[in-house]
């Protein structure tokens, strides 16, 4: 068995939670949610085999390295980051119905991953040799996992506004949490993405400061990552506000993904800069 | 006066206020987006010739090329330092009267207030139930400090007194972060410097400046080396250097990426490689009068020649317009002006191989290579590393603790029974709390109630 025959599976259990999930609460079914956590529990599994054994190959192939150095294993890894942080909090929350945006989330990394990256395992460039390599991608990832439910749980908190006055909202949020909860929950879920996002940059400037010689540059993936985390500050004084909770949270925190996707794949395609080697 | 000191409260409070903060925090996010626009570092003559002179005005007068040094982006962290500053100042004093207070009566009246409060209707007396309250209370929750009152029982007990000051320590961190960034600016230095193998120096050249600069003692670059994967991707670049002071040898080390040498506290960090040339060797034929020899020429070096003539070697290009390595070779003759062609090393029987009526052949090149440090010396650094420590360990404690308060009101109302007032308050509002309470106020109840029937019937 392969960790590339491994991770193709593991792309279609994705999709099979993510249509469990979606169809758990269009049709109000919580067999169906029930399912999708199941199949949910069994992609993470998978994707831990899988990147397990893509880091043995490469110890095989004579030069190990963790599998976290190029775009297609840390889009396997953000995969894997997104569905863990999200089970975690199903399992402390018991609430299923807000699984449709991870799933679909966890499904498109590992489908783009599959199509439009060099999949093949290399050796590690001087720049990344470094012990900060899986301490920085790692606390980046949780925090980017973190923001990626957030997104969903802000998207489900303005779309139930209207229903808002409604207790027992009908169709696809039947099964949600009430707002209150949503609030809460996105406020939690926000709050430990930047404490990993702001550990992520930290780590990161130790080891610019280590690697290049300055622990800042302005490099264009460190000020986005910068600005990703002005955002979500904002978000979290919000909460100071009086009266501005809920929707101005929410908004924040869409912004704030988008801000994410733009430092993950913006950056590196628009942008020249230091971390050319998150291309390929 | 009345109206000045209207103005600077006014001040006061626009400062002091959060929504400052969230302004100033997403105008830096703002400005920092504006940052990524251009290429950073571009000079105007650069910006003029890509964007035209009507745009490169506006991009000048905005910083747009420039934007994280441009004034406008220095006042905005100014600014966030000194509402962060104020903030502090406002509320730092109000968070210690608050955890300072001192509870002077608790009544039912009182607790019923709280949004989160209970009542329990208790078998037993007051002093039979006392012992075993505090025992409870202090098992799950934390030791039980009685308030004198008027007559009836009052306790207060509480968790995490500490945790009110954290939100402190993470703005502390962020003032920690600007202030070492400000230090390592004003102290520090950066710079560049190169040295070829088997040579020393102690020049290098600051960064943004063309002025050269003198490191307090001298390096030698011993040996450089580059290895490759099997791919052909690089594997490692190393440099092997010795510290020279007053021309002694003072240490030997080498400079690795990922794994920099710090000497004095200025750290060299490997940055470039390249190769030039070090020696070639050249046979020269022709001239009056008419000779044949072959010489060892350095690289700026010039050498006689048998007949008195002198060669220079000027200049050396790796690939000469695609025809390989080539050499800019001088003859020198008295009283007469010098002459210099290129040679193509690779092709000897190039009819242009002719310089100052020589024929000229390029026996061997001997290339070495050169290495390039970035050099550092920064101060402030350590003042930043305490910021981000401190700022994880705030954030980790200020998101993850609560500062939780109980209070307490018992009385025997008819002999035999007790009512029981609860009453509790966390600085983190939520679910959590409200559940923690509620179990809480359960296990007393059961607990009571239990030791109570026991009590009554020691059977």
């Amino acid at each position: 068995m392969t960790s590339s025959l491994t991770l193709s599976v593991t792309t279609f259990m994705y999709l099979a939670c993510l249509i469990n999930y979606l169809s758990g609460a269009i049709f109000r079914s919580r067999l169906l949610l029930r399912a999708g956590t199941a199949v949910g529990w069994a992609a993470l599994a998978g994707g831990t085999l899988g990147l397990g054994l893509r880091w043995h190959e490469s110890y095989e192939m004579g030069f190990g390295h963790a599998p976290l150095s190029n775009l297609y294993e840390s889009l396997v890894f953000g995969a894997w980051c997104i569905m863990l942080v999200y089970l975690v909090l199903e399992l402390r929350t018991r609430q299923r119905a807000l699984g449709v945006f991870p799933a679909l989330f966890a499904f498109l990394a590992m489908a783009y991953a599959s199509f439009s990256t060099q999949t093949e395992i290399q050796p590690l460039v001087p720049a990344l040799k470094s012990n900060w390599l899986i301490a920085h991608v790692v606390a980046c990832f949780l925090g980017y996992a973190a923001f990626a439910i957030s997104f969903g749980i802000s998207v489900f908190y303005l779309a139930t506004a209207k229903s808002s006055q409604n207790p027992h909202p009908k169709g696809m949020f039947a099964l949600l949490p009430d707002r209150r909860t949503l609030d809460a929950l996105n406020y939690q879920i926000i709050v430990f993405g930047f404490l990993w996002l702001s550990l992520g940059i930290i780590t990161g400037s130790v080891w610019a400061d280590q690697a290049w010689g300055a622990y800042w540059s302005w490099d264009p993936k460190e000020t986005w990552s910068l600005i990703t985390w002005l955002i979500y500050a904002a978000a979290l004084h919000f909460r100071a506000m009086r009266g501005w909770r809920g929707r101005r949270v929410a908004w924040c925190s869409i912004v704030g993904f988008g801000c994410v996707l733009f430092t993950y794949f913006g950056v590196n395609f628009l942008l020249s800069g230091l971390h050319s080697y998150a291309t390929q | 006066m009345q109206q000045k000191k209207a103005f600077w409260e006014a001040l006061y409070h626009q400062l002091a206020s959060v929504k400052l903060t969230v302004i100033l925090l997403l105008a830096l996010a703002v400005g920092s987006l504006l940052g990524t626009l251009l290429p950073q570092g571009l000079s105007p003559a650069e910006v003029a010739q890509r964007f035209g002179e009507e745009t490169a005005r506006w991009i000048n007068i905005l910083g747009l090329a420039n934007v994280f040094q441009t004034t406008w982006f220095q006042m905005l962290l100014v600014l966030l330092a000194i509402n962060l500053v104020v903030c502090t100042l406002d509320r730092l004093p109000k968070t210690r009267r608050r955890l300072r207070h001192s509870e002077k009566q608790i009544t039912p009246e009182r607790l019923e207030k709280f949004s989160l409060h209970r009542e329990l209707k208790l078998p037993g007396g007051l002093e039979n139930l006392r012992p075993r309250l505090e025992q409870v209370i202090s098992r799950e929750f934390a030791p039980l400090k009685p308030v004198e009152g008027t007559g009836s029982y009052g306790a207060v007990s509480e968790k995490g007194r500490w945790s009110p000051w954290m939100v402190y320590v993470v703005h502390l961190s962020v003032l920690l972060v600007l202030a070492g960034a400000l230090v390592g600016s004003l102290f520090g230095f950066k710079g560049f410097m190169t040295i070829p193998e088997n040579e020393q120096s102690s020049q290098y050249r600051l960064r943004g400046e063309q002025r050269l600069a003198e490191l307090p003692f001298t390096l030698r670059l011993d040996n450089f080396d580059v290895t490759y994967y099997e791919t052909g991707a690089p594997e490692e670049y190393r440099s092997d250097i010795t510290v020279l002071e007053n021309g002694e040898e003072v240490m030997k080390s080498s400079v690795l990426v990922n794994d920099p040498f710090t000497y004095r506290g200025i750290t060299l960090y490997q940055s470039t490689f390249g190769s030039d040339l070090a020696t070639a060797d050249v046979q020269f034929t022709g001239g009056k009068p008419e000779t044949a020899a072959e010489v060892a020429l350095g690289y700026g070096e010039t050498v006689a020649l048998p007949n008195g003539d002198k060669v220079h070697l000027m200049r050396f290009a790796r690939n000469f317009s695609g025809f390989g390595p080539a050499l800019a070779i001088a003859v020198l003759r008295q009283g007469e002006e010098p002459v210099a062609s290129w040679v193509l090393a690779d092709r000897p029987g190039f009819h242009g191989n002719e310089v100052g009526g020589y024929k000229v052949e390029v026996k061997q090149l001997e290339q070495r290579y050169y290495s390039g440090f970035q050099v550092r010396y920064d101060p402030g650094t350590w003042i930043v590393y305490t910021g981000f420590t401190l700022m994880i360990l705030g954030m980790g404690l200020t998101f993850y603790s609560s500062h939780r308060k109980l209070w307490i009101w018992a009385d025997e109302v008819v002999p035999g029974t007790t009512r029981m007032m609860l009453a509790g308050r966390s600085s983190k509002k939520g679910p959590d709390f409200e559940r923690d309470f509620e179990r809480l106020c359960e296990d007393i109840r059961k607990d009571l109630a239990e030791g109570e029937k026991e009590e009554s019937n020691p059977s």
